[in-house]
C-alpha cells in the first residue's frame, strides 16, 4: 500500500503547526522524518494514523483520499496501519494479550466470541502470528508474562510486536527509541529493517540523526513551517540542497 | 441497658423466625438490590465514558447533577418515586405502588449517581496513551471504550460495590415505596433485611434485629468477596 500526503496544512486554535507538507511512502521503504523537538513530527504521524483530519490537504492510502471516503472505508485503511508511540502504552494484561489485540479487533463480534471460547478450551487462534511478531523483537519466550512487569525497553519491543502482528502495510513509529538503552534500540532498529524486508512501508519520526542514517532509505526534513527537503539518506546527510538542513544536521541550527 | 438485649448470649438465642421468612427477606433484598445495581451499572458506564472523554453542551450541568445525586437523601428519593408511581404520577397506570419494581426504581436512583461518579474517576484515570494505542491498532470507538473499561476494572468494581452498599443498606426509600409488606404466612413481598431490622427493633425484638443485621453484613461481605475475586481473576490476563 502506498501512502501519499499532499499539501497538508494543520494547526491548533488557529496556530499552524506546519504548512504544505507533502510526502510519499512506498511498500518496503523506510522514510525517516527528522527535525527538532516540537516541530510537529508527532502531529504529522497522528495525521497519517488518521487520529484527526488535517485542516487542509489530502492523505491517500493506495489512491483513496481517506477523509473524503466513507467511515467504513476509512476504518479499513486505518486497519492497514500500525503505530508505535514514544511510550509503549501497553494494556494491563499479558504480553500475548497485548500483541494479539490487533488481530482480535479485526474480527467480527461473533468471531471474537469464538476466539475467547477457543482460548478457554485450548489453543487460541492467532497464537502463531503473535509468537512470530514477538520473535522479531526477541520476546517469544515471555508471552505469558504480565506486561506491567517489563522494563521500558522490553515494553517498547512488545509495542512494536503488537503493531507488527497483524501484518500492516504501513508502520508509523513516533520516536520509538528515544527513551531506550543501546541494546533495546538495536533490537527495534533490526525489527524496522525486518519490517522493510516484509514489504511494509515504514515512517519513523526521530531526532536521532544516527538512527535515521542507519535505518532510512529516504529522509524528510521537517523544519520551520513544513518539510523543506526529501531525499535519499546519503544525499541528505552528505550533500543536502537546503542550507537549513545542513545546519540542522551539523547542530548549528538552534530552535 | 436496652431491654431485651440481656438475652444475647449466643447459646441462649432461640431463633425466632421460620426459615422461609428469613429466606424470603434475603431473597427480596438481593433481588431488588442486585437488579437495581445491574441496571445502574449498565446506564452509568456509558455516561461515565461520555463525561470522561467527550466534550458536549451541558456536561458541567450533568456532572453537577451526578455529584449532587451521590448525596441525595434517600427518603426524598423514596418520596419522589412514590409520587411518580402513585395514581396521580406519570407512571400511575403501571400500578407500581408497594411493589418490588418501585423499590428497584428508588434504589436505581440512589445507586446510579454513586456508580457513575466513582466510575468516572476510574475511567478518567486511564492513560490517554493506552486509548490512543487501542485506536491506532485498529480499534473502533467501541473497542476503545471497552479497553478503557477493562483498564479501569478495579475502579469500576469499587464503584459497583459502593452502589451495591448504598442499595442494600437502604431503609428510608424502600420503606416508603415498598411498604415493608410480608404475607400472612410470613413470606416477604416487599420486606427487605433493612426494613425488617427496623421493624423488629421498633417492636423490641432486639435479638432478631441483631441476627438480621449480622446476616446483612455477611451478605455484603460475600458480595464484596465475589466481586474482588472476579476482579483479581480478570487481572491475571494470560
Amino acid at each position: 500500500m502506498t501512502l501519499d500526503v499532499t499539501d497538508v496544512h494543520h494547526g491548533y486554535n488557529g496556530d499552524p503547526v506546519f504548512e504544505e507538507v507533502s510526502l510519499s511512502v512506498s511498500p518496503g521503504e523506510v522514510v525517516a522524518i527528522i527535525g527538532p523537538s516540537g516541530v510537529g513530527k508527532s502531529t504529522l504521524l497522528r495525521l497519517l494514523a488518521l487520529f484527526e483530519r488535517p485542516d487542509r490537504g489530502r492523505i491517500e492510502y493506495d489512491g483513496t483520499d481517506v477523509w473524503a471516503a466513507p467511515e467504513r472505508r476509512r476504518l479499513a485503511c486505518r486497519r492497514r496501519i500500525g503505530m508505535v508511540f514514544q511510550t509503549a502504552n501497553l494494556f494491563d494484561a499479558s504480553i500475548r494479550r497485548n500483541v494479539e489485540y490487533g488481530l482480535r479487533v479485526r474480527r467480527s463480534w461473533l468471531e471474537r466470541l469464538k476466539w475467547h471460547l477457543e482460548r478457554l478450551t485450548g489453543e487460541a487462534p492467532g497464537t502463531g502470528e503473535t509468537l512470530e511478531a514477538l520473535d522479531v523483537v526477541g520476546l517469544a519466550d515471555s508471552a505469558t508474562q504480565n506486561a506491567a512487569s517489563l522494563s521500558g525497553g522490553e515494553a517498547q519491543r512488545v509495542a512494536f510486536a503488537r503493531a507488527l502482528a497483524y501484518d500492516p502495510d504501513v508502520l508509523l513509529l513516533d520516536e520509538p527509541t528515544s527513551d531506550l538503552d543501546p541494546r533495546n534500540t538495536a533490537v527495534i532498529e533490526d525489527a524496522v529493517l525486518e519490517a522493510r524486508d516484509r514489504e511494509i512501508g515504514v515512517v519513523v519520526a526521530t531526532h536521532d540523526m544516527n538512527q535515521a542514517e542507519r535505518v532510512a532509505d529516504r529522509v524528510a526534513v521537517l523544519l520551520g513551517d513544513g518539510i523543506i527537503e526529501v531525499g535519499e539518506t546519503a544525499t541528505i546527510f552528505e550533500a543536502p540542497r537546503d542550507e537549513r538542513t545542513r545546519k540542522f544536521i551539523d547542530g548549528e541550527l538552534i530552535y | 441497658m436496652i431491654p431485651g438485649t440481656g438475652a444475647l448470649h449466643p447459646l441462649l438465642i432461640e431463633f425466632p423466625f421460620e426459615w422461609t421468612y428469613i429466606r424470603s427477606i434475603v431473597y427480596v433484598s438481593l433481588y431488588v438490590s442486585l437488579i437495581a445495581v445491574a441496571l445502574s451499572t449498565l446506564c452509568s458506564l456509558p455516561v461515565a465514558l461520555l463525561l470522561g472523554f467527550k466534550e458536549f453542551r451541558g456536561k458541567q450541568l450533568l456532572t453537577s447533577i451526578i455529584n449532587t445525586g451521590m448525596g441525595f437523601p434517600s427518603v426524598v428519593v423514596g418520596l419522589v418515586v412514590l409520587f411518580a408511581v402513585s395514581n396521580q404520577g406519570p407512571l400511575g397506570s403501571f400500578e407500581l405502588v408497594f411493589t418490588r419494581e418501585a423499590m428497584i426504581m428508588s434504589q436505581f436512583v440512589l445507586a446510579a449517581p454513586v456508580i457513575t461518579g466513582v466510575s468516572l474517576a476510574a475511567v478518567s484515570s486511564v492513560d490517554q496513551g493506552v486509548r490512543d494505542a487501542a485506536f491506532a491498532i485498529g480499534g473502533t470507538r467501541l473497542d476503545v471504550a471497552l479497553v478503557t473499561i477493562k483498564e479501569a476494572r478495579y475502579g469500576i468494581a469499587t464503584a459497583v460495590l459502593a452502589g451495591f452498599g448504598r442499595a442494600i443498606s437502604e431503609v428510608g426509600s424502600v420503606l416508603i415505596v415498598g411498604g415493608n409488606i410480608a404475607g400472612p404466612e410470613g413470606e416477604s413481598y416487599t420486606r427487605t433485611l433493612t426494613t425488617a431490622i427496623q421493624l423488629e427493633a421498633r417492636q423490641g425484638r432486639f435479638e432478631t434485629a441483631m441476627i438480621l443485621g449480622a446476616l446483612l453484613v455477611v451478605l455484603v461481605l460475600l458480595v464484596n468477596a465475589i466481586v474482588v475475586r472476579l476482579g483479581s481473576d480478570s487481572g491475571g490476563l494470560r
